[in-house]
C-alpha cells in the first residue's frame, strides 16, 4: 500500500514536471519567439568575403588591370584606451610617425575603424596585431594597372570598394566582380566569434577579360599622338587603329588622358573621346559620300564634274568655296585628291538627300556602333525631312554632320573591307581563373555589303591611293607600302555665336595600308592645334605624318610585307 | 571474476578515452598545420601576385619605351 502510495507520489510529480516543462517550452516558443531570435541574430558576427576582381588583358595577355591581396592595420579608436602608448609601440614596427598614428586614432576617436597602414609587409602584421586588441590586422584587394595612361581611357578605373567607375571597369563590373560570401559564426557578448554557423553565398572571383588592343600598338599610336599634340599644343587628340577585316580595335588612344594610379586630374580626361566626342569631319567624309552616289549610280567613276572655278553659289544653297584655289572640270578621283567641296557639293546634288541619308545610316552614321564602353554618342544625322538646300550641299563635305572617331574607324574599315560590313568591338574574349577561355565576344561575321565591291575597290585601290601619292595625303606615303586615305580639315562651330570660327580646326587624317590587302586602318583627329605658333592646321600637315609612323611601326611589328 | 571483469571494463574505459583524447589532439594539431599551409600558401600567392604586377610594370611596353628613349635620344 505504501509502495503504491510512493509510486503514484513520484508519477504525479514526473507528470507534473513535464507539464511544466511543456508549458515552459510553450512559453518559449510562443510568448518569447521575437525576443530570442532577435537575442540570436545579435549574437552573431560576420566576416564578409571579397572575391578577386578579375583580371584585364591585351590581346597578346599583358596585364592591363588586375587585383591583388594587400594587408591593411586597422585600428579600433573606440577601444583603445591610450592612443599615446599604442602610437609609441606601434610607430618603430611599421616604420610610422607616432603622432601620425595618434592623429589617425585620435582624430576619429568614435570609430570603430580607422586605416593606419596599407600594404603591410606579414612580420608588420604579426608584431602589429600583437600589440593591443585594439590594433588588428585586415587583407583586401588592391587594384593595379602597370601599365598606367597606356591604356586608362579605354580599361578605366574602380572605386575603392572595388566598384568599376569608368570604361571596361564599368561596363563588365558584374562579370568582372564575381560574388562575394559572408562567413556567419556565433559571438560572445562582445562580438567576438565563437564558432562557425554558417556561410551565406558562394565565394566566386571575377573572370577576366581579354580586349582586342595589342598595348604595343597602343604605345606606338600613344607615343606619336602626344608628340604631336604637343608640338602643336592642341586641346585634344584621338587616335585609332583597328583590323578592317574583323572590326577588332588594336588600339584607341584620346590625349589628354590620365593615370588611374593618381586621378587628380580634370575629370574631363577620364572619357574615351573617340566614342563621346562628336565633330564635324569635313572633308574626311568625302570618300563615303563618293562610294554612296557611285554605288546608287548617281555618278560614274569616269565622270568629270565642273568645279566652278573655285566659287559656287546659287539659290537656297548660299556659296561655296575651295580651300586654297578653285578648279575647273576635275574627275571624281580628281575631286577627292583635291579635295574639291565644289565638286562634292554638286555629287550630293545629283545623288540626293534621300540617298545620301541612306547611304550615309548604312555605313552606321547617326547611330552607336554598340562597341563595349560605357559612354558612347550616337553622333548627329538629321532626318532628311529637315535638310534643306545648304545641307544636301555641305553634307557631303563632312558639315552638318556630327560622328565620333569610332563611326569614322567603322565606316572606313567597310570600304577597306570591300564594302562588307564591319562591326568594331574590343572585347575578345571572357576567361576564368584558370585562364580558361569562357565566352567569345568576338561578333558574328555580318553578312552583306554595305556598297558594291567593285566601288570600294576602287575607291581604295585608285582614289584613295592617289590621295596619298598626288593628293592631301602625300607626307603619309610610306616606301615600303601602299598606303590609302583622306585628310580632313574642319573648321569647328562656335559656341558663343552663330557660324564657324576661323581659329579653331578640327584636323584629321584616315588612312589604311596595304592597299592591296588592308590589314590596318588608322585615324587620327587633333582638335584645335594652336594657330598662334604659325604652323599648319590642315589635316594632311598636322595628322597625316602620325598616321604615317602609325602605319609603319604598326605594319613592321604585325610582321605585314 | 567479477573482479576481473571490473578492472577489464575500467581499462578499456580508461584506454577508450585516452584513445579519444589522442585523436583529438592529432586532428587539432594537423588542422593548425592546415590552417598554417593554407595561410602560407596564400601567402605565397600574393607575393607571385605582386612580383607578377611588377614584373608587367616593368616589361610593359609604355615602360620599356620610356626607358628606350633616353638611350635613343643621346645616340
Amino acid at each position: 500500500m505504501k509502495n503504491a502510495r510512493i509510486t503514484i507520489i513520484f508519477l504525479l510529480l514526473l507528470i507534473g514536471s513535464f507539464l511544466t516543462l511543456a508549458g515552459r517550452c510553450f512559453y518559449l516558443q510562443f510568448c518569447k519567439a521575437d525576443y530570442y531570435l532577435h537575442a540570436a541574430a545579435s549574437q552573431q558576427a560576420f566576416t564578409s568575403r571579397r572575391p578577386q576582381r578579375g583580371a584585364i588583358l591585351d590581346s597578346r595577355g599583358r596585364m592591363l588591370a588586375a587585383s591583388n591581396k594587400i594587408q591593411i592595420i586597422k585600428a579600433e579608436p573606440r577601444i583603445i584606451d591610450d592612443p599615446k602608448e599604442i602610437s609609441s609601440q606601434l610607430a618603430p614596427i611599421i616604420d610610422v610617425g607616432a603622432h601620425e598614428i595618434c592623429k589617425l586614432i585620435v582624430d576619429r576617436r568614435d570609430s570603430g575603424y580607422v586605416r593606419i597602414k596599407v600594404d603591410a609587409d606579414p612580420c608588420e602584421c604579426t608584431l602589429a596585431g600583437r600589440i593591443h586588441r585594439g590594433i588588428g590586422i585586415e587583407s583586401d584587394w588592391q587594384r593595379h594597372y602597370p601599365t598606367g595612361p597606356l591604356v586608362a581611357n579605354i580599361v578605366g578605373f574602380t572605386d575603392p570598394y572595388g566598384r568599376g567607375l569608368e570604361g571596361i571597369e564599368l561596363k563588365y563590373n558584374t562579370e568582372l566582380s564575381g560574388s562575394p560570401a559572408r562567413n556567419v559564426f556565433f559571438a560572445d557578448v562582445r562580438r567576438r566569434p565563437i564558432c562557425p554557423k554558417a556561410q551565406e553565398g558562394v565565394l566566386t572571383n571575377g573572370v577576366g577579360i581579354i580586349l582586342t588592343i595589342d598595348a604595343t600598338i597602343q604605345q606606338f599610336v600613344r607615343d606619336e599622338l602626344m608628340k604631336r599634340y604637343q608640338e602643336y599644343e592642341a586641346e585634344s587628340a584621338v587616335a585609332i587603329v583597328a583590323e578592317p577585316k574583323t572590326g577588332a580595335i588594336l588600339a584607341m588612344v584620346s590625349i589628354p588622358d590620365f593615370d588611374p594610379a593618381n586621378r587628380n586630374c580634370d575629370p574631363n580626361n577620364f572619357r574615351s573621346r573617340a566614342l563621346t566626342d562628336w565633330y564635324e569631319p569635313g572633308s574626311i567624309l568625302k570618300p563615303f559620300s563618293v562610294a554612296i552616289a557611285l554605288d546608287a549610280g548617281a555618278i560614274g567613276k569616269n565622270d568629270i564634274i565642273f568645279c566652278e572655278n573655285g566659287h559656287y553659289s546659287g539659290r537656297g544653297f548660299g556659296s561655296i568655296g575651295e580651300y586654297r584655289r578653285g578648279f575647273g572640270n576635275l574627275s571624281i578621283a580628281e575631286i577627292l585628291i583635291h579635295s574639291s567641296n565644289i565638286g562634292m557639293a554638286k555629287i550630293g546634288q545629283k545623288l540626293g538627300k534621300e540617298k545620301l541619308y541612306e547611304g550615309l545610316t548604312l555605313f552606321g552614321f547617326g547611330e552607336r556602333t554598340g562597341i563595349e564602353l560605357p559612354g558612347e554618342v550616337s553622333g548627329l544625322l538629321r532626318s532628311p525631312d529637315t535638310w534643306d538646300g545648304y545641307s544636301i550641299t555641305r553634307i557631303p563635305w563632312g558639315h552638318e554632320i556630327c560622328v565620333t572617331g569610332i563611326q569614322l574607324i567603322q565606316a572606313f574599315s567597310i570600304l577597306a573591307n570591300g564594302g562588307r560590313l564591319v562591326q568594331p568591338f574590343l572585347v575578345r574574349a571572357i576567361v576564368d581563373q584558370d585562364g580558361q577561355i569562357k565566352e567569345l565576344k568576338r561578333p558574328p561575321p555580318p553578312v552583306g555589303y554595305i556598297i558594291k565591291p567593285e566601288v570600294a575597290e576602287w575607291l581604295v585601290n585608285e582614289a584613295m591611293t592617289r590621295v596619298i601619292n598626288e593628293g592631301t595625303g602625300k607626307r603619309a606615303k610610306l616606301d615600303k607600302w601602299q598606303v590609302f586615305g583622306k585628310s580632313g580639315t574642319a573648321n569647328i562651330a562656335r559656341s558663343d555665336a552663330r557660324g564657324y570660327s576661323e581659329r579653331d580646326y578640327m584636323a584629321s587624317f584616315m588612312a589604311g595600308a596595304p592597299a592591296d590587302d588592308p590589314a590596318i586602318v588608322v585615324l587620327v583627329s587633333i582638335r584645335k592645334p594652336n594657330l598662334s605658333l604659325g604652323k599648319s592646321y590642315t589635316g594632311g600637315v598636322v595628322s597625316s605624318p602620325v598616321v604615317a609612323k602609325i602605319i609603319e611601326r604598326t605594319l613592321t611589328y604585325l610582321g605585314v610585307e | 571474476m567479477s573482479h576481473f571483469r571490473f578492472v577489464f571494463v575500467v581499462f578499456c574505459f580508461t584506454a577508450v578515452l585516452i584513445a579519444a583524447v589522442y585523436l583529438r589532439s592529432i586532428n587539432n594539431r594537423l588542422f593548425y598545420q592546415l590552417c598554417l599551409c593554407n595561410a602560407e600558401r596564400d601567402q605565397l600567392k600574393q607575393d607571385l601576385g605582386t612580383k607578377q604586377l611588377r614584373l608587367e610594370s616593368l616589361i610593359n611596353p609604355a615602360s620599356l619605351s620610356e626607358r628606350v628613349a633616353p638611350t635613343e635620344n643621346d645616340e
